[in-house]
């Protein structure tokens, strides 16, 4: 073997052929295999694993697989009606919990970036839910969500309004969970838009302020503008969010009524874990992927143009 | 163009007293300094000037107007910030004509303003630019851009060269004083550097924890300081202050002084015994033009003497004296003695 030159070092000890290029790859390589090896067997693995899943007819029972090609994607896009239901009702969540949680996020932002006494309280109170379980929440509103004996109801009977059977109608289901889901996590959001509001020097408001901008004029001209890149991630992470919703369908309305809530996830885990389809269901996760993905693109995308 | 009036101006933040009682007149197209160290107030009564704070008690007039509780858009103030506060996603040219658009100045009207002003500072190539792509200085040209294009009555300077280096500071504190000269606009400006103070101001107000502590054209604070904190805080090196008893051999000194101010400007070093006071030569800083001697006294005090020419030897001992106009005497309380002759 060639010796490599010496670098000068009087500390290369046991292996002193290593360069100190040579010497650092290996020290980097070896910090990072723990990481990178969890990697290999718990994403990169089973994302192989589903692609291949996707293109056989897998029994779970009989563990036998059979390669189909792409009669599977073939199956959902253009042979059962559902999927393209549960799309729809995926694009109508996305649709709802998106623009309602990032609009009432800025809103409480905006207002818990004022300094005003009990403003720590109030941001608590309102990240809370975020941290609260699952299971706990949807007990919670299940129960306050119940036909006329609610409470949501008995308070809309206290105004006059008669309120709906809120989880047993389909299209007031939708909605129930979509402002269920959006009061639990626009916590999350709240604080990212703090945030960023925070990091807004102060004195751009007062340079504006002098120069005669309405706050309304200090928050579409500077405001909002400057929070670009803020609203850019909280979308996108947002409206993956939404097509990834799956304890909150589940926990709430179990799909129904009537496939009213079924949204895609929750359909995959149907066809997986309940129906035992799971070629089907890789299909399905690998098409929700490419919508996911192309959202995600579309959305920077626009940004890109944007600026 | 407008006079500016202080009377009594008060400001607390929940219980401090942050301002405690300020009296001010400005001349139409005076250009006023407000210095002090940090913490003294300055920037916070210029703010309240702006109206970016609301004032406690007291009346503060622009013109013959009382603006207390006028929006600060109204007043007819501009200011320049301190950190310039350019809008970092709008160019040159939409970050001077910001004001002017929430204004609804129509678009021609706009340009043309714009135009003077860039023309006015050299910013004319730099229209299209965003303020990422300037350097300080530039954007400092483009924060008092933005602030003229509104032609107010009244400029408000918030520390505006205390983020440039040295070398810069300098030039852009020659074209502050050349734009004033141009504008005669009435200018004040905040700032903690004396210097800056002494160069640029008609009539410097020195500010401490929320006082005056005196008014006055920066010859007068140089030559005639009213108190301890001034004579101090204005010139640099600072004044020396010694007991009174250390210039008995300089002459008479009043009745009530209890000590007395020398600037090291005006110390010479005399032959050991010949002075008024005798010290041993510490340590000698050689700046070029002359040199900064540290001599402690035979009292135990430290002096410090500008000297041109070779400086003694360390350890050595030296006379120190001045001429009798140049002392300064000062009662126990810190209040100039003025001499009655």
């Amino acid at each position: 073997m060639e010796r490599k030159p010496s670098t000068g070092s009087a500390a290369r000890g046991s292996a002193p052929w290593l360069t100190l290029r040579m010497r650092e790859a290996m020290e980097a390589w070896l910090f990072l295999s723990p990481t990178l090896a969890g990697f290999l067997i718990f994403f990169a693995g089973p994302l192989v694993a589903v692609v291949w899943y996707s293109l056989t007819e897998w029994n779970l029972l009989t563990q036998q697989a059979t390669f189909v090609g792409l009669d599977n994607y073939d199956d959902a896009l253009f042979r059962n009606p559902d999927f393209w239901h549960v799309v729809r009702n995926s694009v109508v969540f996305a649709l709802g919990l998106v623009p309602l949680n990032m609009a009432l996020a800025l809103m409480l932002a905006l207002a818990l970036t004022r300094r005003f006494r009990g403003v720590v309280f109030f941001r608590t109170v309102f990240f809370a839910p975020v941290v609260t379980s699952a299971v706990a929440w949807a007990i919670v509103w299940k129960f306050l969500l119940q036909g006329e004996a609610g409470f949501v109801n008995q308070m809309l009977a206290g105004v006059g309004i008669s309120g709906p059977n809120w989880l047993r109608e389909p299209d007031w289901a939708m909605v129930a969970v979509i402002v269920t889901r959006v009061i639990k996590m626009v916590g999350l959001n709240m604080i990212l838009y703090i945030a960023a509001l925070q990091a807004i020097p102060r004195d751009y408001e007062a340079a504006a302020q002098l120069e005669g901008a309405s706050n309304w004029q200090i928050f579409r001209m500077i405001i909002w503008p400057l929070l670009g890149p803020t609203t850019l991630v909280i979308m996108v992470i947002t409206t993956i969010g939404s097509f990834k919703v799956f304890d909150h369908i589940y926990l709430m309305t179990g799909g129904g009524p009537e496939n009213g809530t079924l949204v895609l996830a929750f359909y995959i885990y149907q066809q997986g874990f309940q129906f035992f389809n799971v070629g089907y269901a890789s299909a399905l996760a690998m098409i929700m992927f490419v919508i996911v993905l192309a959202l995600t693109v579309v959305q920077l995308a626009l940004r890109r143009k944007d600026t | 163009m407008s006079s500016l009036t202080l009377r009594n101006i008060q400001k607390r933040f929940g219980r401090v007293d942050v301002i405690r009682g300020v009296d001010l007149d400005v001349a139409d197209g005076e250009f006023i300094v407000f210095v002090g160290p940090s913490g003294c107030g300055k920037s916070t009564l210029l703010r309240m000037v702006a109206g970016l704070e609301d004032i406690t008690s007291g009346e503060l007039l622009i013109g013959k107007r009382v603006v207390n509780e006028v929006q600060p858009a109204k007043r007819g103030v501009a200011m320049v910030f301190q950190s310039y506060a350019l809008y970092p996603h709008l160019n040159v040219r939409d970050n001077m004509g910001f004001g002017l658009k929430v204004r609804k100045v129509v678009a021609a009207e706009r340009e043309k303003r714009i135009g003077e002003a860039a023309a006015l500072l050299k910013l004319d190539a730099l229209l299209e630019r965003f303020p990422r792509e300037l350097s300080g200085g530039q954007r400092q040209r483009v924060a008092i851009g933005r602030a003229i294009v509104g032609n107010p009555d009244v400029f408000l300077f918030d520390e505006p060269l205390s983020n440039l280096d040295a070398e810069l500071r300098v030039h852009m504190r020659s074209e502050i004083a050349a734009l004033h000269k141009r504008l005669g606009n009435t200018m004040i400006y905040v700032t903690h550097d004396q210097i800056e103070a002494m160069t640029l101001a008609d009539r410097i107000v020195v500010l401490r924890d929320g006082l005056v502590e005196q008014v006055g054209s920066p010859r007068e604070l140089y030559e005639r300081p009213d108190n301890l904190f001034v004579a101090q805080f204005i010139g640099s090196p600072k004044m020396n202050i010694l007991p009174v008893s250390s210039a008995a051999a300089l002459g008479p000194a009043p009745e009530n002084a209890a000590s007395v101010g020398v600037r090291p400007e005006h110390l010479r070093i005399v032959a050991p015994g010949e002075g008024a006071v005798s010290g041993k030569m510490a340590i000698g800083e050689y700046t070029g033009a002359s040199s900064l001697l540290h001599v402690g006294l035979d009292n135990g005090e430290t002096s410090l003497v500008v000297h041109e020419g070779d400086a003694p030897e360390p350890d050595s001992p030296v006379g120190l004296t001045a001429a009798a106009h140049h002392l300064h005497f000062f009662d126990q309380h810190g209040r100039a003695c003025r001499k009655t002759n």
